[in-house]
């Protein structure tokens, strides 16, 4: 085997996506783009919740913007942000050598595990709204928590048979890191021949701006309406057999929650009954999703031939 | 016979840190037991684990197991054999199942009559054939508490499981665990020594695994090179490290190849609270804070998990994560101070406590005003236990709480004395939450126990009265632990307060404000007082059991002393605890078997009697002079004992009622108590009757165990 060389490090924040982009394609995996709508994390992405369930092979890479409306702070705080980047990966089943692969992207980021401190420690996974869980660790480099990794045991209530190996990358983390800046706004997002870009350029409005709506300006009652509609849309269209406009409606009923949560419009008891209205909502599209392909004879079951792959 | 040494490895992804050294334990001790269990003598047991493996080396096994004797009994005698002595089906099948013939049998009389038998000897097994499944049935009973699948296998562990190592002597032992085939090689250090690495025999594998592995497998030199690495490295700061051994096990479960090095912050952040910077440093990053003279330096020590080509890059980085994490305390310690706790008391009415028992301000209102009761009872100031139970939660709305939440009461204290509250309110506020586990201290003063009384008191009985007691596992509101605090607080302070008087008045409470969240709602009306009352006494008495079980009175409680203690319902914990003192005292009498069997004896007589005839015995109905001498005995002891048990001096009392053994005993040897005569037999009854009562003062003897 000859030894793996670490490449340079990406300059920029986009020369970090490519380069996982890159990483994950020469390695087989699906490259998606994001969904398009608001969700807390790449986990919501169908390309992960509703392909962990059921027994058929799926490998995929995206990145997904992520919505979380109580961590914005105006745009003021150089380490939370409302909204941000994940890079996600799944492999499923999970191959034995996923943890070896996962070194090795961080050798394609220009990360030496003979230089950095890189560690797995336990952390383990649990999201109530989605009725899912799994087990692994929060990946360490000098100390500093750069990703996260779940082996899915359950998804939407059902067990994971085979299980999925998820990957989630915090793209600003990893980009202030390999930068080395101390406020996310400061990392370069692009530097070419039309100047030079940074994230606070791209970003920092929207922080501002989104803060001030998640935290003051939502309005509590029209959510509260929006929440209940999703719900009953969400029903309507499982009775129709229609499991995947009935998860944008879980995704949907999730996001106004997390508002109405930013909100402080709920209080700590409601919250847990919330959450179990989304909870039931997801287990229920869960098991329409396994069923509908299971209808079709879950044609990405069989194993597909590998094609040859440069190493 | 010769022996070999066995050694098992299990090679895996990264494990958890916290769990990593009962898992090791309960491994090495699965398979020793599993040896001894089929008779495999063995000589010492030597775990090692670190993140990537769990091992047993255990040295000289036997190769074979001693041949055994056996025994088995077949069908009698009468059942083998038909009229004319030939053998019965019966009599075939067993001979059979034996492995020999009906001549082959031996007949062997017993109590229940004559029986084939077969005997014989069985030649040991060889260990070889044996290993297998006593590492599986070790492996199998892991205490994970919740095992994993991964890829497309059935095997379930902590994490996945990459290779198993299994040799006895220079042999692997074939064979698949956990869906891997067993071998003979280990892979080293993760990044250092990643290649296959060939493990000769047992006796050599620790020795490859740091040569070559960059590997110290055994946990307890691992932990020692940190401690002394940690310290040097903290010299050379100029200060030593803080060693806590909780994170000293988990900074060992979490290296393979430990090198320590310090980094530093900025000296400005040390005017945060220490723990503050403690938390930060050791509870969030794993790292040593380090001291000199009982005060933080601007340092730390990292124990990374390799020998760096460029130490400053680990360094540089670990350094990088603590900046904005101290900044961010920094701002939250600046924005709390900016306004007073006391400003926050309205806001507590904005944060649920419980849905039907209201908010925090709710509970507040309640907590002050049993604190400040309780507290002009043990001899505090009841303003101030006021004041400290207002301002108690008033934490918990600040930045540093909400992002510290392991810093309540201790940021209160601190916030507190900012603002100019009394030393007594600041202190009982941080002392409000102990003790927070088994064995942590209780409130030192005795404002912080009338708070942290309080509150507990509050809480239990409060999910009590909504009907949301603990069942199983689940224990969310933490009423386990508040209870056995109250205990703990109420005994070894020596509080004498009477727990259902205080149940009630925390009830009367409590009714009021889930009347106020229930109106106009469909819940149905929270159950009567009495009956809340006596099921959270039962639950904490529930609770004391366990306490004295577990030894934590200071001297040995059996289930039935403290049954026979707890017949009574002492209304206060301190009144049942030197009840409880005295049966022990009083257990170690010459007299106390013989009278516990009395007593047990009595009990009976007077359940089967069913109801006692009301008044006490007369002296013209005795017939018999024992009576007569029980009688003028108890007359006398009783006035004594009774002087006694109302000064609480149980164990005296209990000492003067040894002095009924004698007349008992021969009450019991010349009596006859069922008399013929209904008058007399219920005379005799009404005697045994104030026997009993006697004893009943302190606790029910009869259900001790009496004498065999």
């Amino acid at each position: 085997m000859p030894k793996k060389q670490p490449a340079t490090a990406p300059r920029t924040f986009q020369d970090l996506v490519f380069a996982l982009q890159r990483y994950w394609s020469d390695r087989g995996c699906v490259i998606l783009q994001p969904y398009d709508m608001p969700m807390g994390a790449g986990t919501f992405h169908t390309g992960t919740f509703l392909r962990a369930i059921g027994p058929e092979r799926w490998s995929a890479a995206y990145v997904q913007p992520s919505r979380r409306p109580t961590d914005g702070r105006y745009g003021e705080n150089p380490f939370r942000l409302q909204h941000y980047y994940q890079f996600q990966v799944v492999i499923k089943p999970s191959p034995p050598d996923i943890l070896d692969l996962y070194v090795d992207s961080l050798r394609a980021l220009g990360l030496d595990p003979l230089v950095h401190d890189i560690r797995f420690v336990e952390d383990n996974w649990e999201s109530p709204t989605l009725g899912a869980w799994g087990l692994g660790w929060e990946v360490w480099l000098n100390g500093m928590e750069i990703t996260q990794f779940t082996y899915f045991q359950q998804a939407g209530g059902l067990e994971c048979r085979p299980v999925t190996g998820e990957i989630t990358y915090g793209l600003e983390r990893l980009a202030m890191y390999l930068q080395g800046v101390e406020s996310i706004y400061d990392i370069v997002w692009t530097d070419g021949p039309l100047g030079r870009v940074m994230y606070g350029d791209v970003f920092h409005q929207n922080e501002a701006e989104q803060s001030k709506y998640n935290f003051e300006m939502a309005d509590v009652a029209w959510l509260l309406q929006q929440f209940d509609a999703h719900e009953r849309a969400c029903r309507q269209l499982l009775e129709a057999n229609l499991p995947l406009p009935a998860y944008e409606q879980v995704l949907g009923a999730s996001h106004t929650f997390n508002l109405l949560d930013a909100r402080r419009a709920i209080s700590v008891t409601e919250r847990q009954r919330y959450i179990l209205r989304v909870r039931t909502l997801a287990r229920a599209v869960a098991e329409a999703y396994y069923a509908s392909r299971e209808a079709l004879g879950f044609p990405m079951a069989e194993s597909q031939p590998a094609a040859s792959v440069p190493a | 016979m010769s022996r070999r040494d066995l050694l098992v490895e299990i090679g895996t992804e990264e494990l958890p840190p916290l769990s990593l050294l009962e898992l090791s334990t309960a491994f090495a001790e699965g398979v020793g037991n599993g040896l001894t269990a089929v008779q495999l003598k063995h000589g010492r047991v030597l775990p090692y684990a670190t993140p990537r493996r769990l091992a047993v080396h255990v040295k000289g096994v036997s190769e074979q197991q001693p041949d055994q004797e056996i025994s088995r009994r077949g069908p009698p005698v009468s059942a083998a054999f038909d009229a004319n002595g030939a053998p019965t089906r019966a009599a075939l099948a067993f001979a059979e199942s034996c492995g020999t013939d009906v001549p082959g049998l031996k007949r062997v009389q017993e109590p229940k009559g004559e029986f084939l038998f077969f005997t014989g000897r069985k030649p040991g097994t060889a260990a070889r054939d044996l290993l297998l499944g006593i590492v599986q049935r070790a492996l199998d009973a892991l205490p994970i508490a919740r095992r994993m699948r991964w890829g497309d296998g059935d095997a379930e562990f902590v994490r996945p499981v990459h290779w198993v190592v299994f040799l006895f002597g220079n042999e692997v032992i074939p064979g698949r665990i956990l869906e891997v085939e067993t071998g003979n090689v280990t892979r080293g250090h993760r990044f250092h020594a990643p290649k296959p690495l060939r493990i000769s025999s047992p006796g050599s594998y620790a020795g490859a695994l740091q040569k070559r592995g960059y590997v110290v497998g055994d946990f307890a030199t691992r932990r020692q090179m940190i401690r002394e690495g940690v310290q040097r490295v903290a010299a050379e700061a100029g200060g030593d490290a803080l060693l806590s051994d909780k994170l000293l096990d988990e900074v060992t479960a979490l290296v393979e190849w430990p090198v320590p090095l310090a980094g530093h912050f900025e000296p400005r952040f040390l005017e945060l609270p220490r723990e503050v910077l403690v938390a930060t440093l050791q509870d969030h990053q794993r790292y040593f804070p380090v001291e000199s003279q009982g005060r933080l330096l601007p340092a730390f020590v990292a124990v990374s998990n390799i020998e760096s080509r460029d130490p400053a890059q680990v360094r540089g980085g670990n350094e990088r994560v603590v900046r904005p994490r101290l900044s961010d305390a920094a701002f939250f310690f600046d924005v709390d101070r900016k306004r007073p706790l006391a400003e926050r008391v309205p806001e507590l009415s904005r944060v649920t406590f419980q849905a039907r028992l209201g908010s925090l301000g709710d509970k507040t209102g309640r907590v002050r005003e049993l604190a400040s009761e309780l507290a002009g009872r043990i001899g505090g100031d009841a303003a101030l236990a006021s004041r400290a139970a207002e301002l108690a939660k008033c934490d918990l709305l600040t930045a540093m709480v909400g992002e510290f939440p392991e810093l309540q009461g201790t940021m209160g204290r601190y916030y507190a004395l900012h603002d100019r509250e009394p030393d007594e309110v600041a202190a009982a506020i941080a002392e409000h939450y102990l003790p927070r586990f088994a064995g942590d201290a209780l409130p030192a003063t005795t404002i912080g126990l009338a708070v942290s009384i309080a509150d507990k008191i509050d809480t239990i009985t409060g999910i009590f009265a909504v009907d949301q007691k603990p069942s199983g596992t689940k224990d969310p509101f933490g009423l386990r632990r508040a209870a056995l605090g109250v205990l703990r607080m109420l005994i070894e302070r020596k509080i004498d307060l009477s727990l259902p008087d205080f149940l009630k008045a925390a009830h009367d409470r409590i009714r009021a404000d889930i009347a106020r969240s229930d109106a106009g709602g469909s819940n149905k009306p929270p159950p009567e007082a009495t009956a809340v009352v006596s099921s959270v006494y039962d639950y904490v008495m529930e609770r004391l059991r366990a306490y004295y079980l577990e030894g934590n009175g200071g001297f040995t409680v059996t289930t039935e002393m403290f049954d026979a203690v707890l017949a009574n319902k002492p209304a206060s914990p301190v009144d049942f605890d030197a009840r409880l003192r005295a049966l022990s005292e009083f257990l170690k009498l010459d007299a106390a078997a013989s009278l516990a069997s009395a007593n047990k004896r009595i009990a009976n007589i007077l359940k089967k009697a069913g109801t006692l005839p009301e008044g006490r015995a007369q002296a013209e109905l005795f017939k018999h002079d024992r009576e007569r001498d029980l009688s003028a005995r108890l007359d006398s002891l009783g006035v004594e004992a009774n002087r006694q048990f109302a000064g609480r001096e149980y164990t005296e009392g209990l000492r003067t009622l040894a002095g009924l053994r004698e007349p008992v005993d021969r009450f019991f040897d010349e009596v006859m108590v069922m008399d013929e005569d209904a008058a007399v037999r219920a005379n005799r009854l009404r005697l045994l009757g104030s026997v009993r009562n006697a004893f009943l003062e302190v606790a029910d003897l009869s259900r001790l165990p009496g004498q065999a």
